[in-house]
């Protein structure tokens, strides 16, 4: 039998289940041998001195006849039929008997007439053809001219039925022990298993976010596993920030380098410039443009792979949403534009605030520049997803020009300003969540809305 | 106008130094954070344009500390930190607009016209004094619609003037917005500006205010 390797307390349970129940027959058979042996040597004992007793009381009389010389004590030789009984022969003929027999006798079998004077042991068919026990042995009395038989005889029926009975109990007993100790392995597998459970919930609860770290104390056998546990984490979030940091610094180093570049090229680019010197700034302006898109390609990469394997910690949308809403607020200032948001207190995403704030900034961003007047931010909670959708009330997009959106690196309208890379980070933060991006004209504006799908944390 | 920039690249410091003079900005630059710190609580600038990873001080905190001591001036953020998440932090300590490097000198011109414009509480980019128009995106001066040639200064104390349309203006004031830091200031040159352009602009649109100093008239039917 092998175990399903599955589940662990299946594995002790059964092994224990086993263990019990090997024991407890082995046990049951050893006590009902021993107890069968007991009441055998008893009943054998108690046999051999009724036949003692038989022996000893036996006399012949003065006519020459076998005679007891005093009733044999024990009741039952008296009552028919009782199971126990007596008989003297002598040459194969029934001299005396127990009253007990009544009217039959004991049939010996044919070679039982040994005149040694030991004691033989019998099966015999009794009264009422039951089995019975039976000691016999010849006797020769000092007054009697002819040796005596003499036999003694108990129903084994008897013996059976307290056999019968010691076994019933046995098994009973025996039985009850087996479930309790069933039960008792269970309790001890469940209480013995619970600190994996407790691993699990916590293990649970940093996924969420909701902790950052295995906290609980575990006992001493699964200690050194959550410790382990604790570093990998630390290590990963280590990793995680020194990477970031460093492709930071690599990216704001080289956009300092790159804007310094652009203006030179800018300048040279003046309209009184040579027509050489105005190719020349067209060349670089359009390297800087095409570095900047690298840059900022490989960095919201890098950024939404790094985020991927981390734990989801939880975001307050609303929170994020208002502080986006001041950024817009002075960032797009000069157009006056009325921002709207709309987001129910307690709606977490089950994510990293940065991403979120990437993905809604840069949403929110491409809508002002693109609203004649207004900008709304919604959202709702759909059962284990949020859907945010920022709407604006612009000239709209043609669906040719969704799928446009959405690869990397496209620009909508040259004259905005932007890179147009700020939706293709949305997409790859969006998908690295599992998540969904779908732009779809705003029915009540008219122009362009945009929905975010993600997952939120309950 | 008076500008200070805070910027830590020598070269990219020049660039703005050079195109923001040309526009008739007098500028100052700090390239640290203490620098700046220093200057920005002291000096009377009409904007302030800081880079955030700075030596020495955090651009941040720097910004943060103006705010705490009660100094209004417009900030702009110019930086290569260009995470939304940076920019919540830049608005969050006080910045007034966030701009990422690399960027277009001319949209940092434009944001920066339109920064002191509204906190000066003015909506459109043209200013209006009776025939006199400033158009602030293009930098051009004209009286009934013909165009005005002035100098460099005499735009800078015309612009300052026109920003604060209707208010007494110190000689002082001005001289602390027109000149540079490092410039061998004379107060007595800002009357010199104001003889040519009283000339240049005709009639008695900059007033005198005895013993405080000079005042842009709004004529009635354009006061705004």
């Amino acid at each position: 039998m092998t175990p399903p390797v599955g589940s662990l307390r299946l594995r002790l349970l059964l092994g224990a289940a086993v263990w019990i129940l090997l024991a407890l027959v082995i046990a049951g058979l050893v006590l009902a041998e021993l107890f069968a042996r007991h009441v055998q040597d008893r009943f054998a004992v108690e046999l051999g001195h009724h036949l003692d007793q038989l022996a000893s009381s036996l006399r012949i009389d003065a006519e020459g006849k076998p005679d007891l010389v005093r009733r044999l004590p024990d009741p039952r030789f008296s009552r028919p039929l009782s199971g126990l009984y007596w008989q003297v022969s002598a040459n194969g003929r029934v001299v005396l008997r127990s009253r007990s027999l009544w009217d039959q006798t004991l049939a010996l079998p044919a070679d039982a007439s040994a005149e040694d004077g030991r004691v033989r042991q019998w099966r015999i068919a009794g009264p009422e053809r039951q089995p019975l026990y039976g000691l016999e042995r010849s006797l020769l009395l000092p007054e009697g001219p002819e040796s005596l038989q003499v036999v003694v005889a108990e129903d084994l029926g008897e013996l059976d039925a307290a056999f019968r009975a010691f076994n019933r109990t046995l098994a009973l007993s025996l039985a009850a022990l087996a479930v309790a100790l069933t039960v008792a392995a269970v309790v001890q597998v469940t209480l013995g298993l619970r600190p994996l459970g407790w691993l699990r919930d916590e293990l649970a609860e940093i996924r969420s976010g909701r902790k950052r770290r295995f906290q609980r104390p575990m006992p001493s056998e699964v200690q050194p596993l959550i410790d382990d546990l604790n570093a990998l984490l630390d290590h990963a979030d280590e990793v995680v920030e020194r990477g970031r940091l460093q492709a930071g610094n690599l990216a704001h180093g080289l956009k300092t380098n790159l804007a310094v570049l652009a203006n030179e090229a800018e300048r040279l680019a003046r309209p009184d410039a040579q027509r050489e010197d105005a190719e020349v700034a067209r060349l670089m302006l359009s390297q800087v443009a095409t570095m900047r898109r690298h840059i900022d390609h490989h960095m919201a990469r890098a950024r939404a792979a790094a985020s991927r394997g981390l734990p989801g910690r939880g975001t307050d949308v609303a929170d994020c949403v208002s502080a986006l809403v001041r950024v817009m607020q002075k960032v797009h200032a000069s157009r006056n534009l009325a921002i709207r948001a709309e987001v129910p207190a307690g709606l977490t995403f089950a994510g990293d605030r940065q991403d979120l704030e990437e993905m809604l900034g840069n949403l929110l961003d491409n809508a002002c520049k693109w609203a004649k007047g207004a900008v709304a931010v919604m959202a709702v909670r759909e059962s284990k997803q949020l859907i945010v959708s920022v709407e604006d009330d612009g000239v709209g997009l043609s669906s040719e020009v969704f799928e446009r959106a959405l690869s990397p690196g496209t620009r909508l309208d040259e004259s905005v300003p932007g890179t147009g890379l700020g939706l293709g980070l949305v997409r790859d933060l969006v998908t690295s969540y599992g998540g969904k991006l779908v732009f779809a004209p705003s029915s009540e504006s008219g122009g362009l809305r945009a929905s975010l799908r993600l997952p939120a944390l309950s | 106008m008076r500008l200070l920039v805070v910027e830590d690249d020598p070269i990219l410091l020049r660039q703005l130094r050079e195109r923001l003079g040309t526009e008739g900005y007098a500028v100052d630059a700090a390239i640290d954070g203490t620098e700046a710190a220093f200057l920005g609580s002291n000096e009377p600038y009409d904007a302030i344009v800081l880079d955030l990873g700075l030596p020495r001080r955090d651009g941040l905190s720097v910004l943060r500390s103006w705010r705490e001591e009660g100094l209004s001036i417009p900030v702009l953020i110019l930086t290569a930190r260009d995470h939304w998440h940076d920019k919540v932090l830049g608005i969050d300590a006080g910045a007034d607009d966030y701009l990422a490097k690399p960027f277009h000198m001319e949209e940092l011109l434009a944001r920066l016209r339109a920064l002191i414009r509204r906190a000066r509480g003015h909506a459109s980019s043209e200013l209006r004094a009776g025939p006199v128009v400033l158009d602030t995106r293009t930098g051009t001066v004209t009286t009934d619609g013909q165009p005005l040639d002035l100098t460099g200064y005499e735009f800078r104390v015309l612009s300052y003037l026109m920003h604060h349309a209707g208010e007494v203006v110190s000689r002082t004031e001005l001289t602390e917005h027109v000149y540079a830091q490092d410039f061998d200031r004379d107060s007595n040159t800002i009357e010199v500006f104001i003889g040519r352009l009283r000339k240049k602009l005709g009639g008695d649109l900059i007033k005198t205010v005895r013993g405080l100093g000079y005042r842009l008239e709004i004529p009635p039917d354009d006061a705004p």
